[in-house]
Order: C-alpha cells, then structure tokens, then sequence
C-alpha cells in the first residue's frame, strides 16, 4: 500500500530547543541476550517432552489411581451438559461454578473416539488428557517467558510433568486441571513479549474463565497482577493494558452472576437455590480438617499423602518459592506459589484432596527458576566449571530423585486399583435383573454406569443426595423400602452416620455380588423389603 | 435472536479493535507521534481559513496562525459576501501583516464549507495546501512539523490532531472531546495504514498539484472532507497522520446538544453522500473496499446498536425467554462495556496529555453519560437517514463562542 503512519520519536513538545551537539553515551550490549520469543525448534522440543509426559500419564490412566466419587459427581455433570439436561444431573445449587464441566461435556468425544472401554470414570479420563497437555506446555511457556533458559524451562516442564504427584493427581477428573490450564494461559498472556492490548485482555478473559473453572483459582490472581504489572513496566501503554485485564476479568466473570439474576436464584429465598446461598454455606457451614500440622487431622493425612507420592517436588518447591521471591523476575510464579502454600496452612482451613492439582505447576516453575538463576551464576570465564558443576547436579538428581520417581511412576505405570469398579459395572450392563424397573441406589462412580446399563435415570439415585435432597426423598414415600439395589463402595460406606437412610439400607439388605479386594470392596445388595424397621 | 446479539457484538468488537489501535503495543503508540524536525524549511504553505458569522474568534486565530516559526507560509482567508461583519476583521488583520494574510471574497450564492476552499484554491501559491477552520487555535511549531513529515514520508497529505479541549463545559462535552481523542489519536493511524482515510476538517494539508489533479472539494458534499480523504486514498495518494498532545490544533465543541445534534447530523448524511457517490469503489484491494463500506456506514451501525441492545437487554430481563438465548443477549453488552472502561483509561490519559484536572465527577459523567450520548448519536443517524431520503441536502452551521480560547488560551502556548 501506498499509504503509511510517520515515524517516530517523541517531538520536544514544550520543551526548549536543544542545540543539536549530543554527547555520545557507550552502548555496553548486555552479556546474554535472551530471546523471548519461541522458535520452531524449540515447539518441537516442548513438543516432545510433553509427549513424553503423556505417554507416561496415559498408560494405565484406567487402573490407577482408584476411581473418586469426585470424579464420578463432574463426570455425570458434564453428561448432563451434553445430553442437554442442564447444568447438573441433581438440581444445580451453585457448589461450584459450572464452566469446568461443561469444558468436560465438549471434551467427552475424546474417549469414544479412542474407542475406550471400562466404567464411565475411568473412560472419562481420557478427556482430560489434552487439558494436562495444555499445562505442560504453558509451563514450558511460562518459564521461557520469565527469562529462564531453553534447559531450565525444559527441566521445568519435567518436574512438573514427572512427578508422580502429577501423574496421580492429573489423571483424575478434576476441576482443578481445567482451572489450572486457564490460570496457566493467563499468565503466559501478560508476559507476552509483545505487550500486545488484546493479549492482556485475553488474559482477563481467561483468569475469568479459570476462576469460572474452579472458584479457589481466584487466590492465584495476584500473581497475574503482579506478572502484568512487571511485563508492562517501562512501557508507554500501562494503563491500557491494565484496564484491557480488569476488561477481560470482569465482563466474562460477570455472566456467572448473570445466570443467577437471570433464573431469579441470585438471593437465598425459599423454595430455590441461590448463588449467594450458597457462598454463605460454604463459607460458615463447611467443617475445617484441621491443620496440616496437627498429627492426626484430616489435612496433616492428606499432606503426608502427597509426601508420600513425591516429596521432591514438594520440599524443593518450597524452599524455590522462599527464594524466588527475591528475584524480580520469578515473583509472578513465587506469589502464586506462596498464596496456595499460605492458603493450604491456615488455621482451621477445609483443605480439598485435589488441592495440592494448583500447586504443583507453580512449584515447578519455582523450581525450574531457580535453577536457572544457579546456574547464572557460576562464573564464565572458569571454562570447566559449568560441564562439572552439571554433571554433579545430574548426578545428584539421579540418584536423589531418581529411585523415588522411578518407584512412584512405575506404581502409576502397573497398579490396577479400578478392577472392583471395572467389575461391578460389567455386571450392571449384564447381570442385574430387571433394570427397566429398579430402583439403585449408588455412589457417583457407577452412577452414569447404571444410566448405561438401562436404568431410567430418576431410579438411579446418588446415595448422598437420598438424605439431603427433599426432591429424591418426595420420589420414595415408603423410604428404604423403595429402593431395590443398594451399590455399598468405600465412597458410600466412608460416612455413614451422617446419612441415617443410608445406613438402614446398608442393614436391611443382602449381598448378591462382590468385587475387589477386601478393603476396597464393592458390593451389589439387594434392599430385604419385608424386614422389620 | 442470537443472531441478532451475534452481528451486534461482531460489530462492536470491531469498532472496540480498531479504536484502540494505537495502543495496541508501546511500538504502535510511538509509530503515531510526529518525527522532530530538522530545523529546514523547504515547503511553502497556503493556509486557507474559511469564516462565516465568526468574526468573534477570527482575529485571534489570525493573529496565532501568525506566530508560526516557520518562514513561508500565507494565510488566505474566505469571506462571504454577504457577511460584512466577518469580512471587516479579516480586512483589518490583512492591513495588518500586509503579504502574510490574503483576503478572498467567495460570491456563491448558497455558501458552504467546500465552496468557499474551491473559491480560494486559484489564489493558492503555495506547494502545500492547509485547511483550518476559524476558531482553530494553531500551534506555532505545527507547520515545522509538517513541512519534515512531508518530506521525510514522502506524503502527499499530512493529517495533524484535532482535539476538542473543552470537556468541562457540559455532560456531553466529555464524550465529545473523548470521541475525538480516539479518533485523531488513534483511529485514524489505522485508517492511514489500511490506505483508506476520511481526512479531518481542519489541520490537513495536501500538495497542491495532487488537490488540483483532484479538483479541490467536492461543492455539493456535507462532509468534504472525508470526500477528499476518500478520493484521495482511492486515487493511492499516500496519507500521513501524526499526533502529539502539545501540537494538536485546539477546538471547542458545539455548544448545545441541539448544534450537536445539527452537526452530527451533517456528518452522517455527508458520510452516507460519500458511500453513494461510490468513489471508494475504486480501492485496489478487497479488504479496504470492505473497510470503506464498513467506515461510511459506521455511524449507522452504531446508531443501531445504541438502540438494539438496550431493547434485548430488557427483552431479556423482562420475557421469560430460555436461559441461553437470555444470557446470548448480553455478549454485544461486553465490548461496549469494555469500550466505557478504555474510555476510562483514556480520559486519565487525556487528562494527562493536556495537562487538564480529571475529577470523580467527571469519570461519573464518562460513565453515566455513555448511553444517553450514544442516544443523541443515534437520533443524529437517525435524522442523517432521514434528511438524505427526503432530500434535505443544506448545510446547517454550527457555531462557535469561543469557549476553548477563554480557558486554555494559555495552554496552548506554554
């Protein structure tokens, strides 16, 4: 084109005329330039370990670990999603913000596609493979885009990926993982080299999505301001990218809100759910597990269960976070990590297995970072210095990290922890008398197994919600006695004495078939009707 | 419905992108500003100012349009013949700098903008053309400026700032003088990039040869300006458009809504008369064939919007309609939202750049006043719309008292 915008600098404006001698200042060219911009080479590089990483999440994705009645409870939401029943197979009452499962829902081809078979659980893990994916690479990003090295922010994508912490925690249908994705994008936005309006407004957009994924995302979001703050510093166009962020964040945040005012359950009332309700339950009326330095609490027991996959990158991720928050550039990450680390111990807390899922990318970066900054700074004039220092830190890593990641992995690789599941549910599609007509009650693993299997979905019912749901009881006037099947798992059996009516269907029933090993038994019972209450 | 809400907020996205194109990165926002000059003057400039009925701000403008440093510049103003009082002060200031400033009588007998420019054109000795209106308040370094753009871009037209000062005067002042910030600060760089420009009114200036090839304005146009931009830039004349806070020429906004409402309306049928006269058909390339079409009819999408969502907004809250298609409503409502918190930003930064106080009252005004301003330009498409297809064709003058002289007489100059 013809055409063209002038040429450049600031004009003086206001100011004086200057006499046109200028005093020439040396330009010293930095020792190390990095690029912050990915090459080819370099996708084809993350590319391949995150392959890697994935292979390794893959096989056996179905056998380890044990199947939650979490997993089962979004996996039978996002079935609710797609085949249009609305936002959740029991009525939607605002637990979590919906966006996370309904990614699900338009991820649930992945494993018909694969032609995977086995409960629906399990197969559904499947879908979450590409959103793991997804976080290798952004952790890869991310730490290039901090300034770290090619072999830091490949390390970093390592650790992140390897450990069997991660392989364990993201094979499972979490929440968290499309939450993390999302934060992850977030922050590798505003630390775009390019410092582009719409890259930060993007990375509103997607905090907003991330905290739409899983609410507790929303702590991390200092750390994206910070990361933001730091990226447009220096630069003509800060406020612009700040209210391109804000933009982003809120007007996509906002229709979370609007749904409530739009179905009239934005205030508690009677006779419906409520968005606000339900932050009002969940912030006055969930019990704490304790704190995580209390021997015995159930939030000490889950952090040695972490320990107990990988200490490594839990150690090594704190001591990073404690130091990288003395460099500039690893602030972003070093804040996320800190406030999930504060988060976790406070006092009282109610501390989520899946927690530990936000984590651990941030621990890795940490970690990943402040490697690099070590090995910045060995000298580089001591030509021998970086080979052996190298080798003795592989060397180390090896033999320190090595036997434990092997050992954790190769659980991960072999363990076949689901054969119960697999089991009951082949059993259901072929065993159980009379399916058109039972009534089965079930933990939310088997749930959309027994959907599968023939069951009409209003005569399968969710063991906790048969207590808790006015509407499910409204369906059984005679109580326990309506209920044909009763499916006793670890899920159903953790808690009984809060759920009386579970209970008496757990006493006045009879075992017709068992599954899996003894501490993890899965039993199918039939309800004795004629029993005395 | 959702088709509806679909090209609703399509269109705002667009207009959202390309209105902050300028700062899209800090090397966007730096390629936008004026180069310093090199201290030559090489060009020689005819400067013409068209006045009528403003003989109150004329002398003032004369007198600062002679405080320009460069060396060779004439003024030539434009007075009607029917207009003695305007005439008069123009005589006294030509008596005055005998040379510098020329006096032109323009005998037309429906008198407009265009026909008073073509009437001064023979009389024009300079190798540059510039065009300013007679309450402008002109920077003395502007022409400096202008004389290096020209020659280090090789442009055959330079568009300087235009910036409305006055946005304390009255609630809608502040959109106005915030509409014109984006356009000529960042807008228009877009436009000169793509090849396709509506020129400003005032503050541009062309190379006489290409304006005579072109033959001058067009005397029959509501908006000749954007007519010559457009002919112009389909003839692949090479458009330059720098912007610096401190060189901006200066102007004020009408001073009524009702003269808004006349002047807007004015734009938008001399937009729509640009769109029909079809010059822009002539563009090389598909894409700025597309961006004219979409520019000519920009105040009428926008005038569409302005009322099409608030109606489905309520539409939405009030019909019991699905959740889906409800919450589908409310996505042209995101960029126009993300629209008010730029404006936001940039009324910090308007603030900033001219050195004026922004107040809570007046982020409370960007933000309250948004929709019924945006009202007021609809009605103004609205009536555009309708004048054209009723063949109204007349000029309606907007006038001016000077407001942004008396408060920032010194501004400028400092």
């Amino acid at each position: 084109m013809t055409t063209t915008t002038s040429l450049i600098p600031k004009a003086r404006g206001t100011l004086d005329r200057t006499s046109p001698t200028r005093e020439l200042v040396p330009v010293v060219p930095p020792r190390v330039v990095r690029r912050r911009e990915l090459t080819g080479g370099e996708g084809l590089l993350a590319g391949l370990l995150t392959t890697l990483v994935i292979v390794v999440l893959t096989v056996n994705i179905s056998g380890f670990p044990m199947a939650s009645d979490d997993e089962g409870t979004y996996l039978a939401q996002a079935w609710a999603v797609a085949t249009g029943k609305g936002l959740a197979h029991y009525t939607y009452w605002y637990d979590h913000p919906p966006l996370a499962w309904i990614q699900l829902a338009a991820l649930s081809w992945i494993p018909d596609l694969f032609g995977v078979t086995g409960p629906a659980v399990t197969a559904g893990r499947v879908a979450m493979i590409p959103v793991v994916a997804a976080c290798l690479l952004l952790v890869y990003l991310i730490c290039r885009r901090l300034g770290m090295g090619i072999r830091a922010s490949a390390i970093g994508l390592l650790i992140f990926g390897l450990s069997p912490l991660t392989i364990t925690m993201y094979r499972e249908i979490y929440l968290d993982s499309f939450a993390v994705a999302w934060m992850l994008g977030a922050l590798a936005l505003v630390l775009s080299p390019r410092r582009n309006l719409w890259h930060y407004t993007a990375a509103g957009a997607a905090t907003a999505i991330a905290v739409l994924s899983k609410e507790t995302m929303l702590v991390t979001l200092p750390a994206v301001a910070v990361a933001l703050w730091q990226n447009a510093a220096r630069s003509s166009t800060r406020p612009w990218a700040v209210g391109g962020y804000l933009s982003g964040l809120v007007l996509v945040g906002v229709f979370y809100p609007l749904y409530a005012v739009l179905r009239g359950e934005l205030f508690p009332g009677p006779g419906h759910v409520s968005l606000i309700g339900a932050w009002q339950f969940q912030l006055a009326n969930r019990s704490g597990t304790g704190s995580v330095f209390t021997p015995g609490s159930g939030s000490y027991e889950l952090v040695q269960s972490w320990l107990f996959y990988d200490p490594v990158i839990l150690v090594a991720g704190l001591l990073a976070t404690a130091a990288a928050l003395f460099v500039r550039r690893l602030r972003p990450a070093a804040v996320a990590a800190l406030i999930l680390v504060l988060v976790a111990i406070r006092p009282g807390g109610y501390l989520p297995a899946m927690y530990v899922v936000q984590l651990l990318p941030f621990f890795a970066i940490v970690t990943a970072g402040m490697l690099d900054v070590a090995a910045r700074a060995v000298p580089r004039d001591r030509r021998w210095w970086r080979p052996a220092l190298a080798t003795v830190a592989v060397l180390l890593a090896a033999m320190l990290i090595g036997p434990r990641w092997v050992a954790g992995n190769h659980r991960n690789l072999t363990v076949d922890d689901n054969a119960g599941y697999t089991a009951a549910a082949e059993y259901l599609h072929t065993s159980l008398p009379d399916r058109a007509n039972a009534t089965v009650v079930t933990d939310d693993v088997l749930w959309l197994d027994c959907v599968d299997a023939g069951i009409p979905r209003e005569q399968v019912i969710w063991f906790y919600k048969l207590d808790l749901d006015p509407a499910v009881q409204a369906r059984l006037p005679n109580g326990w006695r309506d209920v044909d099947y009763l499916i006793s798992t670890p899920a159903l059996r953790q808690d009984p004495s809060t759920l009386p009516l579970v209970t008496a269907l757990l006493t006045h029933s009879t075992l017709e078939a068992s599954f899996g090993p003894a501490d993890a038994r899965i039993e199918i019972r039939r309800i004795d009707k004629e029993d005395p209450a | 419905m959702i088709l509806i809400s679909a090209v609703l907020a399509t269109f705002a996205a667009v207009t959202l992108w390309w209105t902050m194109h300028a700062w899209r990165t800090p090397e966007t926002l730096a390629a936008t500003r004026f180069a310093e000059p090199d201290g030559d003057h090489r060009l020689t400039f005819s400067l013409l100012l068209p006045a009528r009925h403003e003989q109150a701000v004329l002398e003032h403008t004369i007198q600062r349009l002679l405080r320009s440093t460069h060396q060779g510049y004439e003024i030539i103003v434009i007075v009607g013949h029917d207009d003695p009082d305007t005439a008069a002060v123009a005589h006294a200031a030509a008596a005055k700098a005998p040379g510098r400033v020329l006096v032109v009588t323009d005998h037309n007998e429906v008198k407009n903008k265009p026909r008073a420019l073509n009437t001064a054109l023979p009389f024009v000795r300079g190798d540059v053309v510039g065009v300013f209106d007679a309450e402008d308040q002109v920077h003395p370094d502007l022409l400096e400026h202008v004389d290096h753009a020209f020659r280090s871009t090789g442009a055959d037209v330079v568009q300087g700032g235009v910036q409305l000062i006055n946005f304390d005067s009255s609630w809608y002042s502040l959109h106005n003088c915030l509409e014109y910030f984006f356009w000529f600060r960042s807008r228009l760089h877009l436009h000169a990039d793509k090849g396709f420009i509506p020129l400003g009114g005032n503050t541009v200036f062309v190379r006489s040869d290409v304006l005579r090839t072109a033959n001058g304005w067009d005397g029959t146009c509501l908006a000749e300006d954007c007519d010559l931009g457009v002919r112009l830039s389909s003839r692949g004349a090479k458009v330059t458009v720098a912007y610096e806070a401190s060189l901006v020429t200066r102007e004020e906004t009408p001073d009524t809504i009702g003269s808004l409402l006349k002047q807007r309306t004015r734009w938008n049928q001399g937009f729509l008369q640009v769109l029909r006269k079809g010059e822009w058909r002539r563009l090389p390339s598909f894409g700025q064939r597309l961006l004219a079409r979409y520019t000519l009819l920009g105040p009428f999408f926008q005038a569409f919007s302005g009322i099409a969502i608030p109606i489905g907004i309520a539409v939405a809250i009030l019909a019991d309609l699905p959740i889906g298609i409800a919450l589908a409503t409310f996505v042209p409502v995101v960029p126009m939202a993300a629209n008010i918190v730029f404006q936001t930003v940039g009324l910090r930064d308007f603030g900033k750049q001219y050195d004026l106080r922004i107040t809570p009252v007046h982020y409370a005004r960007l933000i309250l006043g948004a929709l019924p301003y945006a009202l007021v330009l609809s009605v103004a498409a609205l009536r555009a719309v309708w004048r054209e297809y009723t063949g109204r064709r007349n000029w309606e003058l907007t006038t001016h008292v000077g407001a942004h002289i008396n408060a920032n007489a010194e501004a400028g100059a400092a």
